[in-house]
């Protein structure tokens, strides 16, 4: 910035290279603004479009103008009831995430073994990137009639006999809660992380408890993190379309699952846009609200802890003329969530138990009173790691059965369904479709993120705040909006179920990983180096390939991995987008999982899971632990 | 009030390394006691042991008589100034001074009000109360985490290096500030520093650690001009020294054979001919002896020690002026002159006398 604008002062000869310069910062940033642009906001605006376009029985439809989609929507009690329970879903999800994930985090955060964190992070962090479908499969095998808690529960006698714990609305809740605690604790984590440790001791060393201390203390300095952390997972659970679908039964069909038998089942795609743009809209409300009253940011939302607090002043003086609705709205939301959401009422009763049982200890004395925390504390946290691991540990155990059925325990070992996988042409032509699609998706995701973090960073522009949420919008989208919407432009464009039309989607859904991975290595360098580089003559292109790159290179592979693994492991867009035509791991998974449950499923999953590891490995090695 | 003592404090880390080997202290009520050392020496986990923050792993600590070894540190009375302050970011200074009282549970609104005010006047920032911690300037935090300490009115004062974090010119004035304090109320004070000269100019008395242990205990003064152990001696202000072999000791003084250089000090009890020995000389007891220009190599007589040389370098200190001298068989003395006290500059032949008086032996 600084050079730009010193050779454009400088007179009548620079300026022609000075304007070459402004406008190459243009052409710098017209590559990820048309990925963005044309094939990612087109789309969305065309799904707009298109709920309004008139539905023609038999999966045709007409170009016109026509409200009758969100009549259909918006009048039916089915519909509302249905997206009342989605966001209930969300609601609960979190604030169960919230509670399990919380006291991991803090252990994680104040932890002193770093061997002992790299290793649960590890844990956390693999379990994250598997694909839904077999975490959801894992929990299938955990709570379906002859599965692990009902043979468990037989076995220790708690059940006279075999029970099935799914689908159902709880069997929902505690797969949604599995797939999505993660999130919660590694946002959890990273804000507790940045709480300076001096602070405890100084509240310590002014007679506060570990109790009050915890209150005054650490729970107010991390209330951005549980925000964003909460936010984040009621926006992933309210776009989730797998675990409804597997684990819930036909009373917890959710606004995606609606979604989806819409475009595929019924091929209405009017009323499936009219339904996408309501859950649209439930996603920036609850965001309006979110950045509104807290001071979570959408960057803090897409995994970048930079919570804006120089905003602080702007929000007080438009607060002048808005305060009397907000205050009002925000008093009508409280009151709405204190009344209807059950879960509230749980936390207050959670928080009783734990006061009583404060005033139980503090009859005795400090010493004892931080051993029993201390206890009880570790107990949670092995609770809820076993939780977090177990699931994926049992799909391994089920892999090498012997016999011809999902049993657990095993009956034995064998690997004869390992060897059905690698000989089933099926199976491997979709492994080999999951892993191009995935490496062409990364190679796109890191070009469009990369050079937008770049040219974000290096030059000034007009509306940068606005480009940079365009950076991590995406993923705040839920998927199969995502997946709908690109169907809907794919088929006009005439290339829908392709791999292609897969590998663009993917592109741009998951450029948000390398842009921010890539914005934050940028930000870490120390510009002096590039300066120094120059002042040795070497010209801006040298400076960039000798200097940046190296220094830039593990947020680059980091970024390209992540794109990487997540669109191996994504199974709605690619659903969507294949019409049925394209076969990839996780579909063939989910495919299978409709009609009958060979073991083969398992040893897909485990090979997959493996992929998985070894990718999060590489990219662990590879930045030194970027989660630290 | 009261004061603090510890009786054989030892620390290991789990992991096998002995940061604190067993020192013994007694510090006396009112008393400013600095603990000072090169970086790793145990000077901050001492004074963590005291606050509660390490347990110890052998010995006492105890804070006005009370056994506290094992107490946590929320019930041992101790204010802390950190070394960043570790002011709380998501409250107002006023806040931030209350909490201990808060805490404590022992003050009505108003006299944590009253206190809080009396404090702020202490600490010279009457009118900062509903600021928050990051738009006060460094000097300002210092003063307010203070406070903030002293506010529930502690048995001690526990500093951990709260001024290295400032620049040299409030670093200098927040010294003087924290010892006026410190009086004023006569507050039981223990200060932990790596910086010599802090050490020197505010504590009662300084105890110099070294790997673990005390090498020495005592006033500033003393501690500087009779230094235990080369280490000491080293460690605190700059000292020329000679390491040699005594070879007699007569009348209290020594005479020490130091590869060819023969040196006079004052001897120190137990120091036998045959013991290996280091003979400190601090750079201003030095002076320039215009008369003895016998040319000759330097000699040991008459209980003073004269040494021949050229000054190749001088340097300016503000009050003084340092020049180094060296000598034909190559040593380099550091000599320390009061400025404007002579026009000496660098390769002029010179002659620099010390009396056996001004000298001091430690043990190699």
């Amino acid at each position: 910035m600084a050079t730009e604008t010193s050779t454009s002062d400088d007179g009548a000869p620079e300026t022609g290279r000075a304007g070459l310069k402004a406008n190459a910062k243009w052409y710098i940033l017209s590559y990820p603004l048309a990925w963005l642009v044309a094939i990612f906001l087109v789309p969305l605006g065309m799904l707009v479009v298109f709920s309004f376009w008139v539905n023609i029985p038999g999966g045709q439809y007409e170009m016109g103008f026509t409200l009758e989609n969100y009549t259909r929507f918006l009048t039916s009690s089915l519909y509302l009831g249905q997206l009342w329970l989605t966001i209930e879903l969300a609601l609960v999800t979190a604030v169960v995430s919230l509670l399990l994930g919380y006291p991991m985090a803090y252990y994680l955060a104040r932890m002193n073994r770093p061997w002992l964190r790299s290793l649960l992070l590890l844990t956390i962090i693999s379990s994250l990137w598997v694909t839904y479908v077999i975490r959801a499969y894992a929990w299938q095998v955990i709570l379906a009639s002859g599965g692990v808690l009902s043979s468990v529960g037989v076995a220790t006698g708690i059940l006279s006999e075999p029970q099935s714990f799914y689908p159902g609305y709880w069997g929902l809740v505690v797969g949604m809660v599995y797939v999505f605690v993660p999130f919660m604790i590694l946002t959890l984590y990273s804000s507790i992380r940045t709480i300076d440790g001096e602070l405890l001791e100084a509240s310590k060393n002014l007679g506060a408890g570990p109790a009050r201390t915890f209150r005054r203390v650490t729970l107010p300095l991390s209330k951005n993190g549980i925000m964003s952390g909460t936010a984040l997972v009621f926006i992933l659970a309210l776009g989730s379309y797998v675990l409804p679908r597997l684990l819930g039964s036909s009373a917890e069909r959710t606004l995606p699952v609606l979604i989806e038998q819409q475009i595929m089942s019924e091929s209405n795609y009017p009323f499936g846009a009219a339904m996408s743009i309501g859950l649209i809209v439930v996603v920036l409300v609850f965001l309006w609200v979110m950045i509104r009253f807290t001071n979570v940011t959408t960057a803090s939302l897409g995994g970048s802890e930079a919570i804006a607090t120089d905003d602080d002043d702007d929000d007080s003086v438009a607060d002048g003329g808005s305060s009397g609705i907000g205050a009002g709205l925000a008093g009508r939301l409280w009151s709405a969530i204190g009344n209807a959401a059950s879960s509230i009422g749980l936390t207050r009763a959670l928080g009783r138990i734990a006061q009583a049982g404060n005033s139980l200890v503090t009859t005795v004395d400090s010493k004892t009173r931080e051993a029993v925390i201390w206890v009880t504390f570790r107990l949670y946290v092995v609770a809820v790691m076993v939780f977090i691991a177990a699931p994926l540990g049992i799909i391994i155990a089920v892999s090498f059965t012997p016999e011809q059925f999902l049993t657990f325990p095993p009956g034995g070992f064998s690997m004869q369904w390992y060897a059905e996988f690698f000989t089933d042409p099926s199976w491997i032509g979709a492994l080999l479709n999951s892993l191009g699609i995935a490496a062409a998706a990364a190679l796109l995701s890191t070009t469009i993120g990369g050079v937008l973090a770049f040219a974000l960073d290096r030059f000034d522009y007009r509306g940068a705040a606005i480009f940079g949420t365009l950076g991590v919008l995406p993923i705040l989208v839920p998927p199969v909006i995502i997946g709908v919407a690109f169907l809907v432009f794919f088929l006009e464009m005439g290339f829908a179920g392709s791999r292609t039309s897969i590998i663009v989607a993917h592109g741009i859904f998951y450029a948000p990983f390398p842009f921010i991975l890539i914005t934050q290595g940028l930000s870490e360098i120390d510009r002096t180096y590039e300066e120094a580089a120059m002042n040795l003559g070497a010209s801006p292109i040298r400076t960039i390939r000798t200097i940046t790159y190296p220094l830039l290179r593990a947020n680059v592979i980091s970024g390209a991995l992540f794109a990487f693994i997540l669109s191996l492991n994504e199974y709605i867009i690619a659903w969507l987008l294949s019409l049925f035509l394209v076969d990839t791991i996780p579909i063939q998974i989910f495919n299978q999982l409709r009609y009958s449950y060979p073991p083969t499923i398992a040893a897909a999953s485990v090979v997959f899971i493996g992929l998985t590891v070894v990718v999060m490995t590489a990219i662990d090695r590879m930045s030194g632990g970027i989660w630290e | 009030m009261s004061g603090i003592s510890l009786e054989g404090v030892t620390k290991q880390y789990p992991g096998g390394v002995l940061a604190v080997k067993g020192v013994d202290i007694d510090i006396e009520s009112g008393e400013f006691v600095t603990l000072v050392g090169p970086s790793g020496c145990g000077k901050t986990t001492t004074l963590r042991t005291i606050a509660g923050f390490e347990m110890p792993t052998d010995g006492a600590v105890r804070i006005d008589e009370d056994e506290v070894t094992d107490a946590p540190p929320y019930e041992r009375d101790t204010g802390m100034v950190f070394q960043d302050f570790a002011l709380f970011p998501h409250m107002t200074i006023y806040e931030n001074i209350a909490y201990g009282m808060e805490a404590a549970g022992e003050y009505t609104d108003e006299e944590i009000d009253a206190r809080v005010e009396e404090m702020l006047e202490l600490v010279e920032l009457p009118g900062v109360a509903d600021r928050t911690p990051d738009q006060l300037s460094g000097g300002q935090q210092q003063r307010i985490a203070l406070a903030r300490a002293l506010a529930p009115r502690p048995k001690a004062l526990l500093l951990d290096e709260p001024l290295a974090s400032l620049d040299k010119k409030l670093r200098e004035q927040m010294q003087v500030e924290l010892r006026r304090i410190q009086q004023e109320i006569g507050i039981t004070t223990v200060f932990v520093t790596h910086n010599q000269e802090e050490a020197l100019t505010m504590s009662d008395r300084l105890a110099v650690m070294n790997d673990g242990k005390f090498e020495q205990v005592g006033p500033p003064e003393e501690v500087y001009n009779d230094p235990d152990s080369r280490f000491v001696a080293d460690f605190l202000g700059t000292a020329n020294i000679f390491d040699g072999t005594v070879t007699a000791v007569d009348d209290g003084y020594a005479t020490v054979d130091c590869e060819g250089l023969t040196l006079r000090s004052k001897s120190r009890p137990g120091v036998e001919p045959g013991a290996d020995v280091s003979v400190i000389v601090r750079p201003e007891r030095f002076r320039f002896d215009s008369a003895s220009a016998d040319g000759g190599t330097s000699t040991a007589t008459a209980d003073v020690n004269v040494f021949e040389g050229e000054i190749t370098f001088k340097r300016h200190l503000g009050s003084s002026v340092e020049l180094r001298v060296e000598t034909p068989d190559g040593r380099e003395l550091v000599v320390v002159r009061r400025s404007g006290m002579d026009k000496r500059s660098p390769g002029d032949r010179v002659t620099v006398a010390v009396d056996a008086e001004e000298c001091r032996i430690v043990e190699a």
